[in-house]
Parts: structure tokens; C-alpha cells; sequence
């Protein structure tokens, strides 16, 4: 258990600098993702936390400690690879036990604690087996025990769910909480599904192009995203963006989008930014349908209609812009229908035209 | 219409073909067996009337069959052994570079093999002897007199047991850098850095790790280098000249070279002796070949 600190680390390869000063803090016992596209430099930085990676520039911290320069296995960290690794000409006891067995460890004892991870990973059943007889969702269990047997301080994770099908994938969520809840590790865990880290995450950094582009708890980074990339890398599905300007009249400004809808703009004062061109975010879920006859934002054209069963997704084409609403999932919509649309003003994030959001 | 499949034309010329050709690639195998055990043996191929062991006894008892099995063994074994830790280590670190001469230097040792040897035979016998002079040299500063000889006929580049295995080593090895490095191409690094993060140092890494990990390629490569070196016939015949020292297929060739009478009998065992290693390591190790040209690692 410990506070890992990463500082202002830089890392090249050749000319390429892969992550561009990288700083943020993980807290004990927190369960913390990575989380960003593939190529942002996620991978590389778990790596560097691992020490299978060294840095350009910057400290790594463990406890304030500065660990740039100690050996992998001296660091008290433990790392369950993408591919879990599994060495293929050992049983699962052996491998879950072989970093004991190194230590020289005595037989009886490594036995014992074999056992005791096995039962909390429910493989028991399956200490005799080589890997090549394991299903997908038990090789992930034994890379987890292999990492858990050492008591590590840190556990890394790289993407360990992405070799998993849909439904498993679900479970080992889950599994992966209790794991956590029971054992309290510091836990770093890299991913690009998003849906991973909102759901597990005490604590996101979203990585792009090798920079932070947010670190924060996962409902802060879903309310207040600070940049267009965060906005709409963050939420499934994502973020409606309209492109528009703001305008005022008399003393309330509002927002008219390039499609030639104006909605008045409540309690947010953009009078700086007025006649300049300006993103306003929106999500699924805070768009109304309402009845022809009442007073609406906008109307538009029923595209495309997702039945999900409790919710329903439907495209809403007004011009070039096409909005994603989420409704109720037995409303009666075909495409082709004109629906009438009312945005919910509080929840109206604008990003200026450098992706920066506008601070409220 | 029968159950009975008719042949059609083309089918019945095609397994003519197929057994007659099948009998011509048999039929030295079946002299060879034949005629090893017939006390009257002879250039044509004849049902044995009685069958006796006298070739076998005279290989290891008139002849001196028994060192020259000895002298293959010592040589190609320890050939076999130097490329698989070689090749192995080799393999590895050209699997795991991205250094600009990775590739030239691969195509490169491959012109070992392209070339023949025979062409190179004056050159290299010409390094072998320089290289010998200086071993000789050495030797004569640190043992007495009386044992130079023995210990230059295992030390001597020429006829010696160290430059052959050196010369057949060097033959052998390109190909099993060649197919050691194509098998860690296929093993992911992330074994290596899965044992490190285990606290595994090098050596261990390589014991416990790698060299499980590689054992069908490091076996692949160790077949051919042993069923290469074990045939090669224009090494030993260059580079030893010591009757106590002469390999098994250079015995072989003598026997066949004699002027007045060839004892077919002893030829034909000679003959099965010399093929027996190379089909017993072939048995033993056939699943590692299957293994490397077949897939990779699984797990």
C-alpha cells in the first residue's frame, strides 16, 4: 500500500517523445485508470511505474521515495500483463507460487500461500493445470494471483480485460472491485474502454498525445470536462457537439448554432466570447422530446432509432448537424418522424476554439 | 456397379509411377540390411541364405570401428552442443535487437550455407593451419614434451577434435541462428518481463524462462546441426589425418576405397552403424521440429 507520485516525466524514443511531462498522484489504496486512445502513451507510462521502462525526465515517487533508478522486482510492484504472461511450462500453482520460489521460499510455505490466493480467486480447482487448459477469464485470474501473492504495494494493470469476450469482461469488473475492496491495494490500471474506467476508476487520468488531458474522479470528469477531447472521450455514447456563436440581445445572451437555432443561455455568462464561433457540448441524456405543441428548442428529423430496451437512442438530424438523444425505450418513434427537442441549460458545456472548455 | 474401386487410367499410371519410384528409393536401405547380415554378401541384392553377426563383430574387433563411432560421437556431439548454446544465445539477441546491421548480418551468414564448402575448403584449411601454429605454440609452453601430441589431438585445429568441431560448428550455425531467432520472434518479451517483475535475475530468467520457453526451437536447431555435422563427410576427411582420430564416415569411405577386395558384409553394417545416431536423434527429437515449423509458443 502506497502513494505512488508521478513528476514531470518525460519519455523519448530517438526523437519521438512519447509522453510529453506527465504529472499526477495515486493516492493509497486508490484504484486509479489511465485511460486515453491507443498511441497516447498509457502503456509506456505504466510501464515506466513498473520500471520495465526508463524515463527521459522526471521522478517516479513510491511513498515520496524516488524509485527512478531501483530494479523492477525491488520495487514492491506487481504488473498483470495485457497478454497475462502466463509462463506456459508451469502449472498454475507454479505459477502463481514462482516469484516466492525464488526467494527461496520453503516448499510448505509456498504451498500454503498458493492455496490461500487460490481459494480467494476460486482456482483451486485448478492448481495442476498448465495454462494452455485454462479458459480466457481463469488465465486472468492466475496473472491476478500471481501479482497478489507477492503482497505488493502497487499493482499495475495493462488492458487486462481487452482478451476477454463482452459478458466476461462484466465479471471480471466486478471481481476486480471485490479484489480491491478486500485487499486495498494501490491499484494503476491502464485501459482505452472507457466504460472500465468510469466504472471501477476512484480516480481517472485521461491521457492524450502523451500530455494529461484530465485527472479526476470519474463523475467530476463526466460533469466538468475541461477540454473537447475529454468531453467526448469520456461517456458512452458520446458528448453532442453543435457548432454555433453567442449572441445577446438586451441582456440575455444565447446560443445560436450555425444551423440557425437560438436557445437563451440561463445563469451562464458568455458575453466575452460574444460573435466569436464557440462548441456547445451536450449530453444524450439532457435533451428532451416534447410535444408538437409545446414551446421547443429546436425541431429536426428522426434518423436513426437504437432500441437498447430500458433506453432508446435516436438521431436527430437538423440541417448538417446530427443530435443523439437518449429516451425512454418504448417510446413510439420510426425514422422519418419530426420530433421537437428542448435542451436542458444546466447541463450546456462551451468550448472555445482551441477545444478549451469556457469556465461557467 | 461393385464396391470395388476401378482405377481409372490416369490413377493406375500414377501409382505405377509412384511404386516404382518408391522401390528405387527403397531398395539401398534393404541391400544395406540385407547384405549386413549375409556371410556371403555381395554388390547384388540376394535374400541372406544364413544369417551371422561377423560384419557387426569385425566393425569393433579386426577393425577399429568402435573409436571411429567414438571419434563421430565426441565431434558432433560437442559440435551440437556449442551451436545450441551459441545459436541459442545468438538467436535470442538478434530475436530482441532492432540494431541497422540486424538484417545484412542475417543474409549475410546465410552465404555460409549458400556457398559451397568445397570451394572455400583451401582458404579455410590455410586459417586452420595458422590458427593451429599459435595453439601449438601455446601448447608447447605449458605441457612437458611427452604429451603435446595428445593434448594437440584434442586441442590441434588441425587434426584435432577441437578445430573440427570448430569448422563443422561454424557450417552448422547459421541456420540455427536462423531458425532460434524466428522461434523467440514468436515469443512475446512479456514472458521475460513477467519473471522479472517475479524477481527473477538473468541466469535465472534464461533457466527457468527462456531456455523452457525455446526448447522446441533450441531442439529443432540441435537435430539439423547433428544430422548436418553427422553426414558432413568433406571436414573430417580435410582436417584429420591420425588413423586414431578418423570419424565414421571417412572408416566408411576406406572400406569401400580398398583395392583388392571389397567385404560388402562389412560395408553394408559400417553402413547401418553410420545411419543408426542420425535416426535415433531424429526419433527423439522429431516433435520439436513439428513443434518450431508448426506454431509457436501456446499458453
Amino acid at each position: 500500500m502506497a502513494t505512488i507520485s508521478i513528476e514531470n516525466v518525460r519519455k523519448n524514443y530517438g526523437a519521438v517523445e512519447v509522453i510529453k511531462g506527465v504529472s499526477f498522484e495515486v493516492a493509497d489504496g486508490q484504484f486509479a485508470v489511465l485511460v486515453g486512445p491507443s498511441g497516447c502513451g498509457k502503456s509506456t507510462l505504466l510501464r515506466i511505474i513498473a520500471g520495465l521502462e526508463s524515463v527521459t525526465a522526471g521522478d517516479i515517487k513510491l511513498d515520496g521515495k524516488r524509485i527512478n533508478d531501483v530494479p523492477p522486482d525491488r520495487r514492491g510492484i506487481a504488473m498483470v500483463f495485457q497478454s497475462y504472461a502466463l509462463y506456459p511450462h508451469m502449472t498454475v500453482a507454479e505459477n502463481i507460487g514462482f516469484s516466492l520460489d525464488l526467494k527461496k521460499v520453503p516448499k510448505a510455505k509456498i504451498r500454503k500461500e498458493v492455496g490461500q490466493v487460490a481459494e480467494l480467486l476460486q482456482l483451486s480447482e485448478l492448481l495442476d493445470r498448465r495454462p494452455a487448459a485454462l479458459s480466457g477469464g481463469q488465465r486472468q485470474r492466475v496473472a491476478i494471483g500471481r501479482a497478489i501473492i507477492k503482497k505488493p504495494r502497487v499493482i499495475l494493470f495493462d488492458e487486462p480485460l481487452s482478451n476477454l469476450d463482452a459478458s466476461l469482461r462484466v465479471q471480471m469488473r466486478a471481481e476486480l472491485q471485490r479484489l480491491h475492496q478486500e485487499l486495498h491495494p494501490t491499484i494503476v490500471y491502464v485501459t482505452h474502454d472507457q466504460v472500465e474506467a468510469m466504472t471501477m476508476a476512484d480516480t481517472i487520468v485521461v491521457l492524450n498525445q502523451g500530455n494529461v488531458a484530465q485527472w479526476a474522479h470519474p463523475i467530476e470528469l463526466y460533469r466538468h470536462p475541461k477540454s473537447v477531447f475529454v468531453a467526448t472521450f469520456i461517456g458512452s455514447p458520446r458528448m453532442n457537439l453543435i457548432k454555433g456563436v453567442v449572441t445577446s440581445k438586451d441582456v440575455t445572451s444565447s446560443f445560436t448554432a450555425t444551423e440557425g437555432w437560438t436557445v437563451p443561455l440561463a445563469g451562464k455568462n458568455l458575453a466575452a466570447t460574444e460573435t466569436q464561433s464557440v462548441w456547445l457540448g451536450i449530453r444524450p441524456e439532457d435533451i428532451r422530446l416534447v410535444d408538437a405543441n409545446s414551446a421547443a428548442d429546436l425541431s429536426g428529423k428522426v434518423t436513426i432509432v437504437e432500441r437498447l430496451g430500458a433506453e432508446t437512442y435516436v438521431n436527430v438530424v437538423k440541417g448538417t448537424e446530427t443530435l443523439l438523444v437518449r429516451v425512454r425505450g418504448d417510446i413510439a418513434l420510426r425514422c422519418g418522424d419530426t420530433v421537437q427537442l428542448v435542451l436542458d441549460r444546466a447541463s450546456f458545456h462551451f468550448f472555445d476554439q482551441a477545444d478549451r472548455v469556457f469556465p461557467a | 456397379m461393385t464396391g470395388v474401386h476401378k482405377f481409372s487410367r490416369a490413377e493406375a499410371t500414377a501409382y505405377g509411377f509412384l511404386t516404382v519410384t518408391l522401390v528405387f528409393c527403397l531398395l539401398p536401405f534393404v541391400w544395406v540390411v540385407l547384405a549386413s547380415v549375409d556371410p556371403n554378401a555381395s554388390l547384388f541384392l540376394s535374400l541372406p541364405k544364413a544369417i551371422t553377426a561377423d560384419h557387426f563383430v569385425k566393425i569393433f574387433t579386426a577393425e577399429n570401428g568402435g573409436r571411429w563411432f567414438f571419434n563421430s560421437l565426441v565431434t558432433v556431439g560437442a559440435t551440437t552442443a556449442l551451436v545450441i548454446v551459441v545459436g541459442g544465445m545468438g538467436g535470442y539477441a538478434l530475436s530482441r535487437t532492432n540494431a541497422w546491421w540486424k538484417r545484412p548480418f542475417l543474409y549475410a551468414i546465410i552465404l555460409v550455407r549458400v556457398l559451397p564448402p568445397t570451394a572455400l575448403i583451401v582458404p579455410l584449411y590455410k586459417v586452420m593451419l595458422i590458427s593451429n601454429g599459435v595453439m601449438d605454440a601455446l601448447v608447447r609452453s605449458i605441457v612437458p614434451p611427452d604429451s603435446i601430441r595428445s593434448v594437440m589431438q584434442i586441442f590441434g585445429f588441425v587434426d584435432g577434435y577441437l578445430g573440427l568441431i570448430l569448422v563443422l560448428s561454424a557450417m552448422q550455425l547459421p541456420l540455427a541462428l536462423w531458425i532460434i531467432k524466428t522461434f523467440f520472434d514468436l515469443t512475446p518479451k512479456d514472458y521475460e518481463e513477467a519473471a522479472l517483475m517475479d524477481g527473477a535475475n538473468v541466469f535465472q530468467r534464461i533457466r527457468r524462462i527462456l531456455v523452457p520457453l525455446a526448447l522446441p526451437g533450441l531442439g529443432a536447431a540441435g537435430l539439423l546441426t547433428f544430422i548436418g555435422a553427422w553426414g558432413d563427410f568433406l571436414m573430417p576427411l580435410t582436417f584429420i589425418s591420425s588413423s586414431n582420430l578418423q570419424l565414421l564416415p571417412i572408416g566408411l569411405f576406406r572400406a569401400f576405397q580398398r583395392a583388392n577386395t571389397i567385404d560388402y558384409g562389412y560395408l553394408s553394417a559400417l553402413a547401418l552403424l553410420y545411419m543408426l545416431p542420425a535416426v535415433v536423434a531424429f526419433g527423439l527429437a522429431r516433435r520439436f521440429l513439428v513443434q518450431t515449423f508448426a506454431g509457436g509458443i501456446k499458453g
